[in-house]
Parts: structure tokens; C-alpha cells; sequence
């Protein structure tokens, strides 16, 4: 017991210093390096007051020159800006959510995909009105990815999924008129309206922006999200560890970096085969190691307990270590520095899908068709690197901690279920939770999310917060780079319970639980809104009502604008510690930070200084209890 | 008002009076005056036990009033409300106390107060062993007496601790019950300030049997939370005071079980429960308490003497026989939502609805759901089934899976025995054996002819295919960790067996898969896990982990053993091996003889002459005691050579082990039909006419090098 502590962001960083020792040494760049040569940023990028939509400019709004050639003020440019920025982030999560539809439709008992968790898509199908009696299992999941995908372009209608919100919720979005219509269209909308000549009027593009963001979570992520889970498993709690120090020098590292799972996962079967084990033994390794990156990670920690090499920013740290044999992404989130990067080592950058072509990479194309001639293609020539390894260069930070992780909502019920009495309490539902919060014992909620940003020391806003929360009693619930901060640090530890206050610490006993619940990848984040959800029908309260608030203090990628505005628009008040780009119009900063409250019954909080964010967050939760009389 | 306002409302007002009382008394007496609760070493032991001071004084008490108030804080959090609920309890202690001065003797019959040091000592070893499974402490007034008394008996007749304060103390005495320290039952007093003397039982007792540190509260809280398996069932009304009371009892890990409407509930911890004839279970359930079934509600008898008892056919009523119909025995993991504790179900026919005399079907399923229940363990716990249900007088059993055959005596469905009672007889040994990872168990019986082949063939079969497919898929390098298992120091004291997936324990009785469970059923029992990080000698199967481990089981007698060799650093054997193995030097190979053959092997020795050299838990190169599982095993004697080296052993042991040895010896050489080279006694027990024998079968040993 006494043997655990936390690892601090000093020593998380000691660590990357010392790989970019090994790094200056084989002249490669690093993000560092790059950060200081592109500061200062440009100003009116960063205040979201350059139009570059049409060719009579750029425009840049100053005192002197305050409207655009066609006229359009600052306001217009910024929340065009701002709604674009959604549609990108939008864009790329439904997208993601669409080829794992796709994949469903190739599931066969013996093909590459399977139906993992039949009950789920029986229950999924129930909720879509198909008949789900006597059906094959295959034929329902093919017929439901038709129906999904249907949900990409669909000509009339609004999402299937909005159903799953409190009534109360589904009329506010009603009467907004904020009701994601087809997934692909919210996105065309938004470019449309941005389009030159289009919308100038703040109120009109924050409000596509809410729509737009609402058709990724409450469209593309949840399909994403509820499909993995069908194809690959729901997770449920299982231990793994996080940090560099996964990575093992006696045995063949591959790293699966990105976010969809369909390739992770069919790497992380041929990396167990035993032929492939066997060549690695053959090539003098003792065995075959796949850890993750990012939110691939996230999504083979969740379900298979794969370990975490590490989140965003160090995605560069695992080919620094010189022991990784094959960087393998799918999309998203993948900086083409490692290109030239992985040139300096042995390492195989390894791209695969069409979304993602960079260059200095060897493209191996993954088809869901053939996903396993593919991935065994990919683990083998890891593997046959194993050879090309430099040992001079190798240096695997020896830091490590353990972690248990897989709290998907169908997880959190059931853990839940172990603390009711069977003598007075029904079962499947959020009601425990509910009563410790109602009770007092747990102040609140908050739902930590995002990436790594430069703009903040890396890890730090993340991990300081999270302490800062349990220390306070209220459970954090995290997806993405934010839950592999703090997997890294040792918070998903189970005896990080003794940095609790007393009644998070009780909870944790009792649940047997880590302080902070790991829910999955970004695009998990559409499971936060069903948990939400459910702690609204639960309590009979409206979601804005909730000790709940979300925060996203590192962000930085469009999908994060995209996950702020789908989860303030569902009422929960969200708190950033990086500027969303809109403050040289006063307007759209109105409209984000207090004008939509009126509409959703929620809004943004920006707060670059983390220790007050921490307090703003705790404030805003009492002010809700307070509300509520409890 | 939210509940952690209530709480602070109750401690203030106990504050209050607390500093009132101990004023107008240092104002009466004096701040000099003495003290203090009779027969404990512990002043003021709950104060003593959560600050490490002492104290002896009227003015003492009134410094210490002020540390009680420093605990006081008022922030919105759990931490604050703990402390609030310790210091009320810490308050009601210095109120009890005065009652004490001078001597007083402020409690009378029935009613027992400050409880002694020696209470605490008598009470110890009864609740380290389960005698004593809980205490509980009900607090105020039943709805009505015959409710008290009801709820009183309940946890009386489970051995439960009860201690009673306020109104319930009138209620039982009106109904004519008995109480006292000896009937388990002890009334503390009528203030809901004597409550404490309860408390300060569960803290002395950290001190005493815990070894906290006075003064050490958060380990004090720790050890009250995980050790002392206390719960509290407080009557309506509530008031701020027992709400606050409530908190130090939560603070503790003592959850509160409540009929009072419209309390604030809290999983685990403050439980509404408006049903008072509930209370039982939803209290030993909020407090984990399991209680262990000593009498099993069938009309015949059960015990071990009952196991060797065999029914012949005349004596028979009906009989279940797998090798004709369709039977089955199953032990399957659920949901806990999906099974309901307790709940037997017969399906089909009961046995007086069958022919005397026939053979019918059966099919039994015991649902069992724990949080620390895995699948591994269904095995484990399935192949208990014959012995418990041979131990009902008048049933007999044999075999297994979908082989078992039972018989119920004449006598034994005249007494009334039916198909329900093999039911109850299944969930009670379960839940009594299995406590630690059973919660819950359910069982149901088929009988329907339909139904048995539906669970047999689409249930039950599938099931032991996909644990077989398990058992193979476990090999020693497959698993990170082995297991030691010292059941049988008791008699070889200096004897470990190191159990890994493919070598058992000598005895034959324990797997790997055993061992495993064993070590999870009971952490700190016989087996305990064995890392093996680092590898010595892979040939050998020698690991530094493994040594240290046997070094430290074997209290130092055993320095170093290897899994896989006879000749060097051979594991010891104790002496309740199923077979031995011994060198055969004229043909370089080995033979093994079990326990069942008295007769002679080439070795010119019995199996006891051999035994005697080879027991003992010492090593002896060159003979080793095993299970008989294990001659089928790629690892047997894997570093001369592995099983190829078998020259010899008895017929039936031969028949026993062929299909696994010969499947080995096609998989590793590439023999067929191994063991028809290997001799037995039909061939030869004399040296020379096996090496003839070997010879003429072309026995692959003959070519192998010498051993010596």
C-alpha cells in the first residue's frame, strides 16, 4: 500500500528530456522545437478575426479596419471561424463513426468482425423499432448498419438517437431548433452558411454550431461508440498500465496510434498469434508487445486491458525511445512529424487508411474485407524490424503506472448494482450515485475530456484538476488524452482513493473503483451524454440542474470544439482552459459563454488560469446543489 | 434540512449539553476530581483511542472538550460530517462518564453500561473465528413490541452480537425476554448517549486485538471499517442527535439501517428500510455479513459418516443414472440480479411422483453469483457435489458431470426426503464452503425427461467441452504465476509442492486451477501465489522466485527444487504421493508404481519400500512422488527427457494414464501407442526380462544416455 504514489508531471517531463537527448543526437525535430519557432502565433488567427473564406482577401479586422471587404465585421468572421471549426471536428468523428458502420456490415460468424456483444445490438434494435424475434444475429446487424448509415443522409427527420435524452432535453432542442437532421448535412450546412456571401449573424452561426456538434455526438460518435461496442465488446473493468515504461526492450514493440478500433483490434489479435510470436522469437525477441497512443489506446485499453504507452503529445516519445518497431496509425490526431521522425530511427511508420496519407510513411491499406491478411501483413513487418533495432539508441523511460479502466455507462450501472441492497433497492440504474450525490457524500460530477495543447504545460492543467476534484468529492469521469494523463499519473490506480476527500474515498471503497472512471476514447464521449441521460430520468431532475459541468482544459483539435458544443447543447456547463478562438468578437463570446444558456440551459466558462478553473468548476457544482436544496 | 446539516444540528446540541454537564460537574466536584469508567486500562477509552490522551480529570475532561470542538468543522464535505459524528460519540462519552463519579453505579439490571476490558477479551476470539459473525447495535423503539422482539431473535439465532439502547430495551423485557452477555443479547442503557459503550468495545478492540496506535484515528477508522463487522438499526423517529450518532457509526464502516421515512440514503451506509422484518437482511447484506448454515432443513441426517454408506438395490427407491438417461450436475456463474438467493426449484417430477424402483433422469444447475467469483472456479466447486451429497444419510453418489449416479434410499423418502433436499443440501454446503466468493445461490432440479436432455446436451456438455479446451490451453508458460500448496505440513513439515498448470500436486488432488481458487477462497491459507519472473535454468525448470518461495514455506529446510527434473534438485514429496517414480538403470529409464499396487516392480521394491526412501519432504535425486496426472504431462521429468523415459508401471495404472501418455509421447516423438512398449507385471518385475522386453518393443529409452 505505502509503495504507491502518484508520478508528477516533473517526472513525466525528465523523461521526455531525456529522450530528446537521444533525439538531438539523430537530429530529429521535435514539437518542442516546432512550438518555439511558430511562436508567436498570429494574433488574429488566434482571436478568430482573419476570413480567408473568399480569394478578394485575406481580411483581418483592426481598429482602423474594422469590416472585411464584403463587409462582414468581426462578429461574422469569428462565428464563421467558430461554426467551420465545428463542422471539421463534426466532419471527422462521424466519419469515423461511418466506417465503423461500414465494418458492421461486414461482420459474418467466421469472418475478420464479429457480433462481440449480441445483446447490446438486440437492445440497440429494440430501441430503433426493428424486430429483433427470432432473427439471426448477422441479418439484424446487417440490416442495423444499413439503418445507420441511413442516419449519414437521411432526406427527412431528425437523429434516431435523440431519443435516448430526458424529454425535457429532446423539447429545449425542439424548440431551438437544434435537432441534428442528417449527420452529413449539419456538416454541409455549416459550410454553406459560412460560405462567402452566407450568414454574418453570430447568434445564427452559434446556433448551427450547436446543431452541427449535436449531429456528431448525438449522431456519428454514438454510432461509433454503440457499434464498437457491438463489434468488439462493451468494456467493462479491467487492469492495464499507462506510461512509457510499457514498452519492453526485449520484445517487439508495435504502437497502435489513432482512433478507430477496427484496425487496432485486428492488430491486437495477430500480435497474440502464435506463428507471429514464434518469428519474433526466431527474429531474438522474446515476444511481440503492442501498446497504444492516443485514442486507438483508449479503445484496446477499454476492451482488451492493452497497456498505454502514452497520450497526443507523446506520440513523438515512443519512437524517441528507439525500441519501437512499427508506429501504426489509422486517422486522426497523427502528426505527419512522425514521417521524418521515424527515418532517424529503425521505426516503420506504418499509415493505413485513405483518410491519412502522409508521407515518409509505408502505406499498408486496411480494408475491413481483408483486415486480417492486412494485420498480420502489419505485425509482421514489425516484427522482421525487430532486427534493425539500434540498441545504441534505446532508452525506455522506466515509468509506469497501473490502471483499472473500462467504465462504459453498461459498467458504471453494474458496478453500481454491487453497492444496492437487494432488499430494498432495484437494480440497473444510476439511483446509487444519484443518492450519494443527493446525500452529499459526492459533491458532484465532472466529466474531464480533450487533448494535450503546447499551449498548456502538457498533463499538468489535466492531473492538477483531477487532484483537485477527488480531493474535493467529486468523481471525474474522463475520456481521451485527458484519461491517459491521468492513467499515466496513477489516478486510475485503485488506491488512488487515499488522495480522496473522505467521500470520494468511501465510494471508492465500497465500489470498489478508481477515483477517476475511464469511459473511453473521444468519441466515448457520446457515452457521457447517455450517462447523463440516465442520471437525469433517474432523479426526474433536467441534466442543466445536475452537480455535473464538463471540462476540457488542453484541447486543441476541432473535434474538441465539435464535443464542447454537443455536450454544453445537451445542458451541461463546460469549462475550458485553451481560448476557442472567437475573442475579437464580443458577440460570439457572448453568445458562447451566456447566450445559448437561454436555449440549452448551459454555456461555456473559459479559464486559462487552472487553479481558478478548478475553483470555477467547484463554485458552479455548490451553486447547483444549492438549487436544488441539497 | 440536508442531511449534513442535520448532522451538524445533532452535534452541536450534544456539544451544548456535553459542555453544560461537565461545567455544573467541575462546579459540583471540582476540576481535581477524579474520572473515570470501571475495569478498563483505557481512560476514556473512545477519547484515549481517537486522540492517544488520557484522561483522569474533571478538568481534563474539559481541556479534551476542546479538542472534541476542533473536529467541529463546517465545510459541506463527508470528512467534516465523519469528524462532527466522531465528536458527538466522543461527547456522549464524556456524558456517560459522569454519571460514573465516585464511584456511581449508574446502570442496574438489565441495563449493562460501560462494558469491561474482559468483555472485550472474552468477545475477541469468538468474532476472529465467525462465532460471533456481526454485532449489532438497535437503537429506539420498534413499531411495536412483538416487531423488537422478532428482530432481537433473528441475529440471536444467526450468533449475532446485540446490543440494545432506549426504548427496545423496555419492548423485550415487556415481552418476557431474556437478555444478558451470556444469551448474546446485552441492553447497554436508556440514553441514547450509552451507545457509546458499544463503540468503545469496537475501538478498545482495535486497540487491543489491532494494534492501532491510541491516537492513530486514521487507521483506527481503517480497522473498524474492514475488521469489526458492526451495524446499527435505528428506529423512527430520528432525531438530529441519532442522525449525528449515525455519522460516527457510518465514520466507522458501521452502515445504519432506518425505518424513518424521508432520511437522506446513502449506498451501502444509511439504509431506509421501512419493512422492520427486513431488517435482518438488508442489514448483514449492507454490512457483508454471511452467516453460516449449521443446520440444513432436510428430514435426514448429514454428516461425513454418512459418505461411505452404499444403497443396494433392494434398499433403494428411485435411482438417477447418467450412464442410461440423461443427468447432469452443473455449478453455473450468473448475474446477482439474475438469481435469487436461497430459491430451489424442481422441474418435473418430485420423487414420490417416481416408480419405486425406477432409473430416471436428473439435472441439477446451481446458479451461484459473487463478486469474487470467476469461472475457474465452477469446476472446483462442482467437484464437491458427491461428497456433499453423499454425506445425506440415505443418498448415495458417484461420478460426475454428465456420469453421476444417485440413489435415494427406502428409508430416506420414508423420513421424507425428496428431490428439493438434495436442493438444500447443494446451496447450504455451497454458501458454507464458498463463502468467499458465493453471495448468492439458487438451484434448480430437472427431473422433466425433455428438459434433462436439453440441459445435458445444450447446457451442460458445452460447458465441460469449453473447460477441458480451458484445462489444455493451460500450460506453464501460458500462466504468470504458480502456486505453493503446504495442505500436508501438518505431517512432512518441511514439504512444499510447487503447483504449476501442467504438474499437480503429488497428492493428485490438487491442480493448478485448485490451487488458484484455494488461494482466492482463503488468501492466507495453503496456497499462495508463486511469481515466475526469474528463470535460473529453463531446461531444469529452476526460478529464483520459486526457490525463495520454497525457502520460505519450507522454513528454510529446502534451498533450491527444479519443476522438471528428478535428478537434480528434485521436488521433495511428503507422503501422500499417488505414485512414485524411481531410476531403472539397466534400461536409462524410469519406473513408476502407485499407491494401489502392493506388488513388486523391477526396482526390487514395493511401493511402501519406496515410499519410505522417498517421503518426507526430502530430496532424493533420482526418486520423486507424483500425482497420477501428471505421467501424462510434457513436462514430466522434461529435463532427462521427458516421458519417453518410462519403462514400467503397474497394468491398471497403465490403462489409467494410456490415452493421455500416448497422446503426449504422439505429440512430442511422434510414437504411436506409447505405453505397449512400456512393461508392467503381466510382462516383467524383473530387471533383466524388461530390458528383453524393451528391447524386443524397441523402446525409445534404451537409446537415450544414462541418467547417472
Amino acid at each position: 500500500m505505502s509503495s504507491f504514489r502518484l508520478t508528477t508531471v516533473e517526472e513525466f517531463e525528465a523523461a521526455t528530456d531525456r529522450l530528446l537527448e537521444t533525439g538531438a543526437k539523430v537530429g530529429a525535430d521535435s514539437w518542442q522545437m516546432r512550438v518555439k519557432n511558430q511562436t508567436p502565433h498570429c494574433k488574429f488567427g488566434e482571436e478568430g478575426i482573419c476570413c480567408r473564406i473568399c480569394s478578394m482577401g485575406p481580411c483581418r479586422i483592426t481598429k482602423k479596419a474594422p469590416r472585411g471587404i464584403c463587409g462582414c465585421d468581426a462578429h461574422g468572421i469569428a462565428g464563421r471561424n467558430f461554426l467551420r471549426f465545428t463542422a471539421g471536428g463534426a466532419a471527422t468523428h462521424s466519419d469515423h463513426g461511418r466506417e465503423i458502420c461500414h465494418t458492421l456490415h461486414t461482420v459474418a460468424p467466421d469472418g475478420n468482425y464479429k457480433v462481440k456483444d449480441a445483446e447490446k445490438l438486440i437492445r440497440i434494435a429494440k430501441e430503433w423499432g426493428v424486430e429483433t424475434e427470432g432473427r439471426d444475429i448477422y441479418e439484424l446487424a446487417h440490416e442495423m448498419s444499413e439503418l445507420a448509415l441511413m442516419e449519414y443522409g437521411k432526406p427527412f427527420g431528425v437523429q434516431r438517437w435523440l431519443k435516448r435524452a430526458p424529454e425535457h432535453t429532446q423539447k429545449l432542442w425542439h424548440d431551438a431548433e437544434i435537432e441534428p437532421r442528417a449527420i452529413d448535412r449539419e456538416v454541409s450546412t455549416a459550410m454553406h452558411m459560412t460560405h462567402m456571401g452566407n450568414s454574418s449573424k453570430p447568434e445564427a452561426l452559434v446556433r448551427q454550431a450547436l446543431r452541427s456538434g449535436m449531429s456528431d455526438g448525438w449522431g456519428g460518435s454514438m454510432c461509433g461508440t454503440e457499434f464498437s461496442d457491438v463489434m468488439f465488446g462493451t468494456p467493462k473493468p479491467v487492469d492495464t498500465e499507462a506510461n512509457l515504461g510499457v514498452m519492453k526492450e526485449d520484445q517487439v514493440n508495435i504502437i497502435v496510434h489513432g482512433h478507430d478500433p477496427s484496425l487496432s483490434e485486428m492488430i491486437c489479435e495477430y500480435a497474440d498469434d502464435p506463428e507471429m510470436v514464434a518469428l519474433a522469437k526466431t527474429m531474438g525477441a522474446n515476444g511481440i508487445n503492442v501498446a497504444g497512443v492516443c485514442c486507438t489506446s483508449n479503445e484496446v485499453a477499454m476492451r482488451r486491458g492493452v497497456p498505454m504507452a502514452g497520450n497526443f503529445l507523446q506520440q513523438e516519445n515512443v519512437v524517441l525511445t528507439g525500441a519501437c518497431e512499427a508506429i501504426v496509425v489509422d486517422v486522426q490526431c497523427i502528426f505527419p512529424a512522425l514521417g521524418p521522425l521515424s527515418k532517424c530511427f529503425h521505426t516503420k511508420f506504418i499509415t493505413t487508411s485513405p483518410i491519412a496519407q502522409m508521407p515518409d510513411s509505408d502505406f499498408i491499406r486496411f480494408n475491413a474485407e481483408t483486415a486480417g491478411e492486412n494485420a498480420k501483413k502489419i505485425v509482421r513487418t514489425a516484427v522482421e524490424n525487430f532486427a534493425n533495432r539500434k540498441q545504441e539508441l534505446v532508452h525506455i523511460p522506466q515509468l509506469k503506472q497501473k490502471a483499472t479502466v473500462g467504465y462504459s455507462v453498461e459498467a458504471i450501472v453494474k458496478t453500481l448494482d454491487g453497492v444496492t441492497n437487494s432488499q430494498v433497492d432495484v437494480l440497473g440504474t444510476t439511483k446509487p450515485l444519484l443518492e450519494c450525490i443527493t446525500s452529499g457524500v459526492l459533491r458532484g460530477a465532472v466529466a474531464m475530456v480533450g487533448c494535450n495543447n503546447p499551449r498548456v504545460r502538457p498533463d499538468y492543467a489535466h492531473i492538477e484538476l483531477m487532484k483537485k476534484l477527488i480531493k474535493n468529492d467529486i468523481i471525474v469521469i474522463l475520456s481521451g488524452c485527458s484519461a491517459q494523463a491521468a492513467a499515466r499519473a496513477g489516478l486510475m490506480d485503485k488506491r488512488a482513493k487515499d488522495l480522496c476527500g473522505a467521500g470520494l474515498k468511501r465510494v471508492c471503497e465500497l465500489a470498489d473503483i478508481p477515483p477517476v472512471l475511464h469511459m473511453g476514447s473521444c468519441v466515448d464521449i457520446s457515452r457521457m451524454m447517455v450517462l447523463a441521460s440516465e442520471l437525469s430520468k433517474d432523479s426526474g431532475l433536467p441534466i442543466s440542474k445536475l452537480p455535473v459541468v464538463g471540462c476540457a482544459p488542453e484541447w486543441m483539435s476541432e473535434k474538441a470544439v465539435s464535443i464542447g458544443n454537443y455536450v454544453v447543447a445537451t445542458g451541461i456547463d463546460t469549462f475550458l482552459g485553451v481560448d476557442p478562438q472567437v475573442s475579437g468578437s464580443s458577440e460570439v463570446t457572448y453568445w458562447l459563454t451566456e447566450g445559448v444558456r437561454k436555449w440549452v440551459e448551459a454555456a461555456y466558462t473559459v479559464e486559462k488560469d487552472i487553479e481558478k478553473l478548478g475553483d470555477a468548476m467547484i463554485a458552479r457544482i455548490e451553486e447547483k446543489r444549492a438549487a436544488l436544496g441539497i | 434540512m440536508t442531511l449534513f446539516e442535520t448532522v451538524f444540528s445533532g452535534n452541536d446540541a450534544v456539544y451544548g449539553l456535553t459542555e453544560g454537564a461537565v461545567n455544573a460537574a467541575i462546579e459540583q466536584h471540582g476540576a481535581d476530581k477524579a474520572v473515570s469508567f470501571p475495569n478498563t486500562a483505557y481512560c476514556l477509552p473512545c477519547y484515549y483511542a481517537v486522540t492517544g490522551v488520557k484522561v483522569k480529570t474533571l478538568g481534563e475532561l474539559k481541556e479534551a472538550l476542546g479538542v472534541v470542538k476542533t473536529l467541529m468543522t463546517r465545510e459541506m464535505r463527508l470528512n467534516d460530517v465523519f469528524m462532527s459524528g466522531v465528536a458527538t460519540a466522543l461527547c456522549a462519552e464524556f456524558i456517560e462518564v459522569l454519571k460514573y463519579i465516585d464511584g456511581a453505579e449508574p446502570y442496574t439490571e438489565p441495563c449493562y453500561g460501560h462494558l469491561a476490558d474482559a468483555v472485550i477479551r472474552e468477545l475477541g476470539v469468538p468474532l476472529v473465528t465467525g462465532d460471533i459473525p456481526g454485532v449489532a447495535v438497535i437503537l429506539g423503539s420498534a413499531p411495536t413490541k412483538e416487531e423488537a422482539v422478532a428482530l432481537v431473535k433473528s441475529y440471536q439465532a444467526q450468533g449475532i452480537l446485540v446490543t440494545l439502547v432506549g426504548g427496545v430495551i423496555d419492548q423485550v423485557a415487556e415481552a418476557g425476554m431474556k437478555t444478558g452477555a451470556n444469551l448474546r443479547v446485552i441492553p447497554l442503557g436508556k440514553d441514547v448517549t450509552s451507545v457509546i459503550h458499544v463503540v468503545s468495545v469496537a475501538l478498545r478492540a482495535a486497540l487491543i486485538f489491532g494494534n492501532v496506535t491510541p491516537g492513530d484515528a486514521a487507521n483506527l477508522m481503517k480497522y473498524t471499517f474492514e475488521r469489526v463487522p458492526a451495524f446499527v438499526n435505528a428506529f423512527a423517529p430520528l432525531d438530529d442527535v441519532i442522525v449525528a450518532c449515525g455519522a460516527g457509526a457510518i465514520a466507522l464502516g458501521f452502515p445504519v439501517i432506518t425505518n424513518q421515512e424521508g432520511v437522506s440514503t446513502v449506498p451501502k451506509s444509511l439504509i431506509l428500510q421501512p419493512d422492520v422484518s427486513k431488517f435482518n437482511a438488508t442489514s448483514l447484506e449492507a454490512r457483508d455479513i454471511k452467516i453460516k448454515i449449521t443446520n440444513i432443513d432436510i428430514p435426514v441426517a448429514f454428516a461425513s459418516a454418512f459418505e461411505g454408506e452404499i444403497i443396494r438395490r433392494g434398499d433403494m427407491q428411485v435411482e438417477f443414472d447418467g450412464s442410461r438417461v440423461d443427468c447432469a450436475e452443473l455449478v453455473q456463474s450468473a448475474e446477482a440480479t439474475e438469481i435469487e438467493d436461497h430459491k430451489i426449484t424442481v422441474i418435473g417430477p418430485e420423487a414420490d411422483e417416481m416408480e419405486l424402483g425406477s432409473k430416471n433422469s436428473i439435472a441439477y444447475v446451481v446458479k451461484v453469483a459473487g463478486k469474487n467469483m470467476q469461472s475457474d472456479f465452477e469446476p472446483v466447486i462442482e467437484r464437491k457435489f458427491h461428497n456433499y451429497i453423499n454425506c445425506i444419510e440415505g443418498v448415495y453418489h458417484t461420478g460426475q458431470r454428465d456420469m453421476q449416479r444417485i440413489r435415494i434410499s427406502k428409508d430416506a423418502f420414508h423420513a421424507g426426503f425428496r428431490l428439493k433436499h438434495i436442493g438444500e443440501v447443494l446451496y447450504a454446503s455451497v454458501k458454507n464452503e464458498f463463502d468467499a466468493v458465493v453471495d448468492k445461490c439458487e438451484v434448480v432440479i430437472y427431473t422433466d425427461p425433455a428438459e434433462c436432455k436439453r440441459i445435458r446436451h445444450e447446457v451442460a456438455v458445452p460447458t465441460f467441452n469449453k473447460r477441458d479446451d480451458r484445462l489444455k490451453s493451460l500450460t506453464d508458460e501460458s500462466v504468470d504465476v504458480y502456486y505453493s500448496c503446504i495442505l500436508c505440513q501438518a505431517f512432512s513439515p518441511s514439504h512444499v509442492c510447487v503447483v504449476t498448470p501442467e504438474r499437480l500436486g503429488l497428492c493428485g488432488a490438487v491442480s493448478w486451477l485448485d490451487a488458484k481458487a484455494t488461494n482466492e477462497l482463503d488468501p492466507n491459507g495453503p496456497c499462495q501465489v508463486i511469481t515466475k519472473e526469474k528463470c535460473i535454468d529453463e531446461r531444469i525448470g529452476e526460478y529464483e522466485d520459486v526457490n525463495e518461495a520454497v525457502r520460505k514455506f519450507s522454513q528454510g529446510a529446502l534451498e533450491e527444487v527444479s519443476l522438471y527434473s528428478i535428478m537434480e534438485k528434485p521436488m521433495t514429496s511428503c507422503g501422500c504421493f499417488e505414485c512414485i517414480c524411481g531410476i531403472e538403470p539397466f534400461s536409462n529409464g524410469v519406473v513408476i508404481t502407485n499407491r494401489e499396487y502392493a506388488g513388486m516392480t523391477p526396482l526390487g521394491m514395493t511401493f511402501p519400500e519406496l515410499a519410505s526412501m522417498t517421503g518426507g519432504g526430502v530430496q532424493t535425486p533420482g526418486f520423486m512422488g507424483h500425482g497420477k496426472h501428471f505421467i501424462g504431462s510434457k513436462k514430466f521429468m522434461k529435463a532427462e527427457g521427458g516421458i519417453e523415459r518410462i519403462v514400467w508401471m503397474p497394468k491398471e495404472l497403465k490403462e489409467f494414464v494410456a490415452e493421455r501418455l500416448n497422446q503426449t509421447a504422439k505429440e512430442l516423438y511422434g510414437i504411436d501407442n506409447f505405453t505397449d512398449m512400456v512393461g508392467d507385471e503381466t510382462i516383467a518385475t524383473d530387471p533383466e526380462e524388461l530390458v528383453a522386453f524393451l528391447t524386443e518393443k524397441g523402446h525409445p529409452a534404451l537409446g537415450l544416455d544414462p541418467m547417472m
